[in-house]
């Protein structure tokens, strides 16, 4: 297993960013080809942001970035420079927000590993915009959660969103 | 063992809503993964898998690959020279001879062939592909069908066919009385489909002080280590296994495949952590796939419907059966199903299990049940329509009846307690009415067409783990301590991805003790810190953890009972205990606290009664008297230590353009025993529930005739919310006299019914086309493939 000469595969390039992530200033240095969910993760250890199938599919990733809900598996870091993110660990500074509290209250979660991504694409959208109790399930339908059938989740949005199930 | 299981305290805890223990930390993002540890010197490591299904491996070219900067090592087979194959202890079954990476042959698309370990796991996909394997092709066996032809490829030349497992038990008694009678005959089939954990399997091995620490997204942290020191040349005291937080497991997770191997190894060889997070794509080929059963019926009926005897043929596609535990124990599960919870007297099931070139097939909860009872309740609806009879009739006049209880059923499951005919009736109550209002709505529209379907079921739960491995029972153990501030520490061999495992042994143990729920701590999934115990499975953790955990409660609180007395001065059948107390019966001052009692028994030994042994704590294995691990001269076993059941109905629309199914109401009566947590278990229900639906409306993992794997993520559908009706539970509650507090499992009970109930439903909706429904998945395409085209 030995070869005359070594051979580099990475990319070379590297991108310097800097973003606010959670309230705080980030400068880094990135390689151009990262996952922005490999750089929370792996660089910031920002583990909460979890990922789930790396194909913009399963929604474990969401993050809130300037405001709206984001894949961080399906976006480069590099791409992020002078932005604003928000990730789970930041949604609350003190104990659990009102929906934090409202998963754990309605049995919302099982596993968890779905849970950050269902929660950040909650507290980025606006419940005004998604009515009634269709609007519910529309809102998270882009979140995927193999543990609770859903039950447990409807019940907590209700809750926080402060909508009774036939209204 | 007891005769009488009871708390040693009053129920506090035990039936409430105990919050569940770990959601502050999974909520606020800390809950920490496999995938989350990244000790400093980590490498990663990516797999280099098969793209042929079937092929002989005739060079494997590693250098260029080995050349990229940041490599650390190339492996293959070539290489794990001292590495063993998996064991198979089943002499009723043929052996693979599973190895970590392909040696000679591959089997099936996404076998592990080499392995790139490198500084990170970019680097290592790189390299991946710099890799380079040569195949000769084989022809692929892609059906079970076609597995089962006599002139087949064979998969492992040195077996005679593709039968891993052929029980053919004597079927003459069944023969004759199907001789003489009326005889229907339906083959069913269930596609294949898989658990899809929203964490995929992740590994992470390091060597400490020359042992290795497996870090691993396993069921079971013993029988994960026991299992590697079978394969690797290490000593079981030179391997600890930790399982942190799991992302759902649902059997998927119970085998140790190879990359818990690999990982492993070299770690140990290289003296650095290294780490294996699969990916999706991979886990789409290299995961356990389930289901892809076959069923022939052949029935004797009566004038009025119903069933006399049943010979049953059950055909499981194994895929390349390169797993371990082994597969086809779903198939021996089915076999144990197939008279439902009916007064079946003689049925007689053979069971095959094949291997085709396909991803292995493995653990997904249900095991085997839905397969049984999807074939028995259609075709229980396809007699009612054959003889001219009500089909909800025609069960009520075979469902076991409260006074026929115990009952044996024909395949050996002791039936001590159950609700069938009670849970069935409410159902069909509440399905009725459900319908009559969806035929309402929907009447006057033609393109539209609504239906009802019932599937009524037991299903056994907390089984040997014997039928899976032929190793291994099916006992828990418990080790409970107190310390000396009063404080407890429970440990046990159980296992929780997710399913709140941890707050139900706080819950029990708070109880058995009569101590606060805070003063708990819980320790599991660690092999350094639990007895040995067997891990989630089978529905069997409440059940059987919960046995050890009441055994061992009841020996420390003995003990405590002993001190109190001594140091109370009162005899122990006068004492109460309560929140950390013990106090004489009416009179509360009169009291010592549980951190009086243990720092006597701890620290101030001189004070305790005299010839006690100093300490305060006990280790308890349960392993239920009831539970039986092979079967008898006849094939019959009581392979479980309880049985559940349930009633499902599914209220469906139809929509004739598109063969779109749109459930209406959902409606399950469900009997688990005793409950110790509603929301645990509601939470159970309900994502049983999903994922039987998942399994019978979307989910579906193709193969194309060359073994290709036909679906990726995008294409298998999990349901979302939208797709997940909103559900009406109706809780019954009989308790087993066999099982500690009358507990029975939870764990499965959802995923077992909705094939059922939705094609029987989509049968009723349909009925003027006549419609075969024999088969899951039932696809709009499926669905629209039953209506003749005229109609649009
Ligand atoms: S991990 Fe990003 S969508 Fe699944
Ligand atoms: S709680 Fe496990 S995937 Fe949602």
């Amino acid at each position: 297993m030995t070869a005359p000469t070594a051979r580099r595969v990475e990319p070379s390039v590297e991108v310097p960013i800097s973003v606010t992530v959670n309230g705080e200033a980030v400068e880094a240095v990135v390689p151009a080809r990262q996952l922005l969910a490999d750089f929370l993760r792996e660089e910031l250890r920002l583990t909460g942001t979890h990922v789930g199938c790396e194909q913009g599919i399963c929604g474990a990733c969401t993050i809130n970035l300037d405001g709206e809900p984001v894949r961080s598996c399906i976006m480069l870091a590099a791409q992020v420079d002078g932005s604003a993110i928000t990730t789970v660990e930041g949604l609350s500074s003190e104990g659990l927000s009102p929906l934090q509290q409202a998963f754990k209250d309605n049995h919302g979660l099982q596993c968890g590993f779905c849970t950050p991504g269902f929660l950040m694409t909650l507290s980025t959208v606006d419940p005004e915009e998604y009515p009634g109790e269709e609007g519910i399930r529309e809102a998270i339908s882009g979140n995927l959660c193999r543990c609770t059938g859903y039950g447990g989740i409807l019940q907590a949005v209700r809750t926080a969103w402060n909508r009774p199930q036939d209204g | 063992m007891t005769d009488t299981w009871e708390l040693g305290g009053r129920p506090v805890y035990t039936g409430a809503h105990v919050t569940r223990r770990q959601d502050d930390a999974l909520l606020s993002g800390r809950g920490t993964y496999v995938a989350d540890l990244r000790p400093s010197g980590m490498a990663e490591m990516a797999v280099v898998r098969s793209p042929v299904a079937h092929g002989r491996i005739t060079a494997v070219r590693t250098a260029e690959a080995a050349a990229v900067d940041g490599v650390i090592e190339v492996i293959t087979a070539a290489d794990l020279t001292d590495v063993a194959p998996y064991p198979n202890f089943a002499a009723y079954t043929q052996t693979p001879g599973t190895f970590p990476l392909a040696q000679d042959k591959v089997r099936y698309a996404g076998s592990p062939v080499a392995v790139v370990l490198a500084e990170n796991r970019y680097i290592a996909e790189d390299a991946a592909e710099l890799v380079e394997v040569d195949y000769t092709e084989l022809p692929a066996v892609t059906s079970l069908e076609a597995a089962l032809e006599p002139d087949s490829p064979r998969l492992f030349e040195d077996w005679s066919n593709n039968r891993l497992l052929d029980l053919q038990p004597d079927d003459s008694e069944v023969a004759a009385i199907l001789a003489g009678n009326r005889v229907l005959r339906r083959r069913y089939k269930m596609g294949r489909h898989t658990a899809m954990p929203m964490e995929t399997r992740a590994a992470l091995a390091e060597v400490h002080n020359g042992r290795l620490h497996l870090w691993c997204t396993n069921q079971h942290a013993h029988i994960a280590r026991t299992t590697l020191s079978y394969v690797l040349p290490l000593a079981e005291r030179d391997i600890r296994v930790v399982i942190p937080y799991v992302g759902g497991g649902f059997g998927l997770k119970q085998h140790l495949y190879p990359e818990d191997v690999l990982v492993s190894w070299l770690a140990l060889r290289h003296g650095r952590p290294v780490r294996f997070v699969e990916d999706r794509a991979e886990h789409m080929i290299a995961a356990a796939h389930a289901r892809d059963h076959m069923i022939d019926i052949e029935a004797a009926i009566a004038d009025d419907g119903r069933i006399l005897a049943m010979r049953v043929q059950v055909v499981q596609d194994l895929g390349s059966a390169e797993i371990f535990p082994g597969a086809w124990c779903p198939a021996l599960t089915t076999a144990a199903h197939m008279t439902g919870p009916y007064d079946i007297r003689d049925c007689v099931v053979s069971v095959a299990a094949v291997t085709t070139n396909k991803t292995p097939g493995g653990s997904y909860r249900g095991f085997g049940v839905p397969e049984a009872v999807f074939a028995l309740e259609r075709f229980i609806d396809e007699i009612a329509d054959e003889v001219g009879v009500d089909r909800l009739d025609l069960r009520r006049s075979m469902l076991l009846q409260p006074a026929d209880l115990p009952y044996t059923t024909a395949s050996g499951a002791l039936l001590d307690s159950g609700s069938f005919a009670e849970s069935f009736e409410r159902v069909v109550e509440l399905g009725e009415h459900a319908y009559q209002r969806a035929d309402a709505q929907y009447r006057s529209d033609p393109d539209s067409r609504v239906g009802v379907g019932y599937a009524v079921l037991f299903e056994g739960v907390s089984p040997t783990h014997h039928g899976a491995s032929a190793h291994w029972m099916g006992h828990e153990s418990c080790t409970i301590e107190v310390q000396p501030d009063g404080g407890v520490r429970v440990a046990s061999g159980v296992t929780d991805q997710g399913q709140g495992t941890t707050t139900f042994v706080a819950t029990l143990t708070a109880d058995a003790l009569g101590v606060p729920i805070e003063t708990v701590r819980v320790e599991l999934a660690d092999s350094d810190a639990t007895p040995y115990g067997l891990g989630a499975f089978g529905s069997r953790q409440a059940v059987i953890g919960g046995g050890a955990i009441l055994l061992a409660a009841a020996e420390v609180q003995g003990k405590v009972k002993k001190i109190a007395a001594h140091m109370l001065e009162a005899p122990t059948d006068d004492l109460v205990i309560e929140a950390g107390r013990v106090h004489v019966a009416g009179s509360p001052v009169r009291a010592v606290t549980m951190a009086d009692i243990a720092t006597t028994a701890v620290i101030r030994t001189i004070d305790l009664p005299p010839g006690m042994e100093p300490g305060l704590e006990a280790t308890a294995r349960y392993e239920p008297e009831l539970m039986e691990h092979t079967p008898d001269e006849k094939g019959r076993i009581n392979a479980n230590a309880a049985y559940a059941n349930a009633a499902h109905a599914a209220v469906i629309r139809v929509d004739l353009g598109t063969g779109e199914i749109e459930i209406l109401d959902y409606i399950l009566a469900h009997d688990c025993g005793t409950v110790i947590n509603p929301p645990i278990v509601d939470g159970q229900i309900w994502g049983g529930i999903a994922q039987g639906l998942g399994g019978t409306l979307y989910e579906d993992l193709c193969f194309n005739d060359l073994g290709q794997p036909q679906t990726a993520f995008m294409d298998y559908l999990v349901p979302s919310a939208i797709e997940i009706p909103d559900l009406v539970i109706e809780h019954f509650e009989s308790p087993s006299p066999n099982t500690p507090l009358g507990m029975k499992g939870v764990g499965e009970g959802g995923t077992v019914g909705p094939a059922a109930a939705i094609g029987n439903a989509l049968a009723q909706a349909l009925a003027e086309f006549s419609p075969q429904i024999h088969e899951t998945p039932l696809s709009p395409a499926v669905v629209r493939a039953m209506i003749p085209d005229q109609r649009t």
